[in-house]
């Protein structure tokens, strides 16, 4: 998952190191070019405080430091043509420019004006800004089973998003998810509208042996899935999953059709469905989409396919929903918990 | 797990059917993304072809293609200088051969993406090809049976 954005990391990762260590190597030649500095007194005296802010340290400060405390401050300068590169890998990543932007100030916050003692690992350093960086942009994630756990049962999700995204496998794969994390489940085939989704959706939950409440191709979707909520209801289950039709947020009926499922059924979440090898268009569909009918969190289909990684790293920034889950396969339990500290991880290779 | 050999009812038929429909809808959007990651990979090879020939005419005059299968003769101001789609709707401003560079490494992510799909893709048909079997004996399991009644 995410390979190629992981190899351009890694890349990243070690030409912000290198311009540390070149900033440090530029800083102990140029110490010994200076003066020597008086005698030391026999009490050291408290570092002065620099009069210039943190991020342009003059030239006397950075030698000053580096001979009295042995340490040095990354400026600005220093990394100027690192960041750069890893504003293009960003963007090359599909990364969305917003959450670029947010990475790259990030890091830039993270690493200048820092007090590098040396010695210390540059890498480490590099690692640590990076990984705030990323973490800071991917959000913290959506817990479902704790959602769910908080809740009053039972928990209605409706699934919307665009055609051909995988919806209808993504809502099987999550009720496969949801059973074997011990939760009651019933499914509600809302997609009445393209042919063969209601059988579609009847052999998933056949296979996974969970009740689907359905009505025959073309009836009203709000309908069948006040079934399904009342028949949660009754038989007391924890969650009802919604299915619905795909559709573009710029088609007026489908989108008030979708306005009246809302009214109807009342989701306590609306989940955005969208694949991650679309990138940035994903992002910009999502944002659409939380514009018209508002969404509470995000799946990413066919993560296991997407090198780039855009689409997750910048769909929680730039629309302000957290990722929910990636789908990374064919088979039911090829859904993944987004989890970021541990997708940051591997993006660094930090294996933990 | 169920026995292959016994004789198939009418319900486990349809199932299979469901499933071969399931499965078929999944390959068709699966040969959908190949197609397009193949119309991606031969549009960045003919933008490498046409930066190579540009900066070959040293300033002479090149086709440009303009739709319907017209094309005029043009001379392009700056063929040092390539405006390229980066991702994440960022053009930026290259020299030729970074561009080059770029769409070659472009091109190599789509071939990885589309030899993924393809193995997703060829996993699928086996399971079709494996159902269809099923079916296939299924009905003449049927049809055995119905001979025998007769």
């Amino acid at each position: 998952m995410f390979g190629g954005l992981r190899e351009k990391l890694m890349a990243a990762r070690q030409r912000l190191g290198g311009s540390i260590e070149a900033a440090v190597a530029k800083a102990e030649t140029e110490e010994g070019a200076v003066p020597a500095p008086e005698s030391p007194s026999p009490v050291a005296a408290p570092p002065q405080k620099s009069p210039s802010p943190p991020s342009t340290p003059s030239f006397v400060e950075r030698v000053r430091v580096l001979i009295t405390e042995r340490e040095l401050i990354v400026s600005e300068n220093d990394l100027d043509e690192a960041l750069s590169e890893l504003e293009m890998t960003l963007l090359e990543s599909d990364v969305a420019l917003p959450a670029t932007d947010a990475i790259i100030a990030s890091v830039q916050k993270n690493l200048v004006g820092r007090h590098r003692k040396i010695g210390e690992s540059v890498d480490a350093l590099v690692v640590n800004a990076l990984k705030g960086a990323l973490l800071d942009v991917l959000g913290s994630g959506f817990d479902l089973k704790e959602y769910i756990t908080k809740h009053e049962r039972p928990v209605k999700i409706l699934f919307t998003g665009v055609n051909g995204t995988g919806k209808t496998t993504t809502v099987a794969k999550i009720g496969y998810y949801l059973k074997k994390e011990g939760f009651t489940v019933v499914i509600g085939a809302g997609d009445t509208y393209r042919a063969g989704a209601i059988e579609q959706i009847s052999v998933h939950a056949e296979r996974i042996g969970i009740k689907v409440i359905q009505h025959q191709e073309g009836a009203d979707p709000s309908a069948v899935l006040f079934d399904a909520v009342q028949y949660a209801q009754s038989h007391k289950l924890d969650v009802v999953l919604a299915d619905t039709a795909g559709r573009f947020h710029n088609k007026a009926n489908l989108m008030s059709q979708l306005e009246k499922i809302k009214r109807v059924m009342k989701p306590d979440l609306v989940v955005y469905v969208d694949e991650a090898v679309a990138g940035n268009d994903a992002v910009t569909r999502a944002f659409e989409f939380d514009k018209t009918v508002g969404a509470d969190a995000v799946v990413l289909t066919k993560a296991d396919m997407d090198s780039r990684g855009g689409a997750a790293i910048s769909i929680a920034h730039t629309i302000g929903k957290p990722l929910m889950f990636l789908g990374v396969g064919q088979a039911y339990d090829d859904i993944l918990p987004f989890e970021p500290a541990k997708v940051v991880d591997e993006l660094l290779d930090c294996g933990t | 797990m169920a026995d292959r050999n016994a004789p198939m009812d009418q319900n486990e038929l349809m199932t299979l059917q469901n499933y071969l429909q399931e499965y078929g809808q999944q390959a068709e959007i699966f040969v959908q993304q190949l197609q397009m990651l193949e119309n991606g990979r031969l549009e960045a090879h003919a933008a490498i072809e046409s930066l190579e020939e540009m900066l070959a005419a040293n300033g002479g005059a090149v086709l440009l293609q303009i739709g319907g299968g017209a094309s005029v003769r043009a001379k392009v101001v700056e063929p040092e200088k390539v405006l390229i789609a980066i991702g994440s709707e960022v053009i930026v401003e290259r020299s030729n051969k970074d561009a080059i560079d770029f769409l070659k490494e472009r091109i190599m992510e789509m071939e990885a993406s589309q030899k993924k799909v393809a193995e997703t893709l060829d996993r699928l048909r086996a399971q079709m090809n494996e159902i269809n079997k099923r079916i296939e004996s299924g009905y003449q399991q049927a049809m055995a049976a119905g001979q025998n009644l007769g």
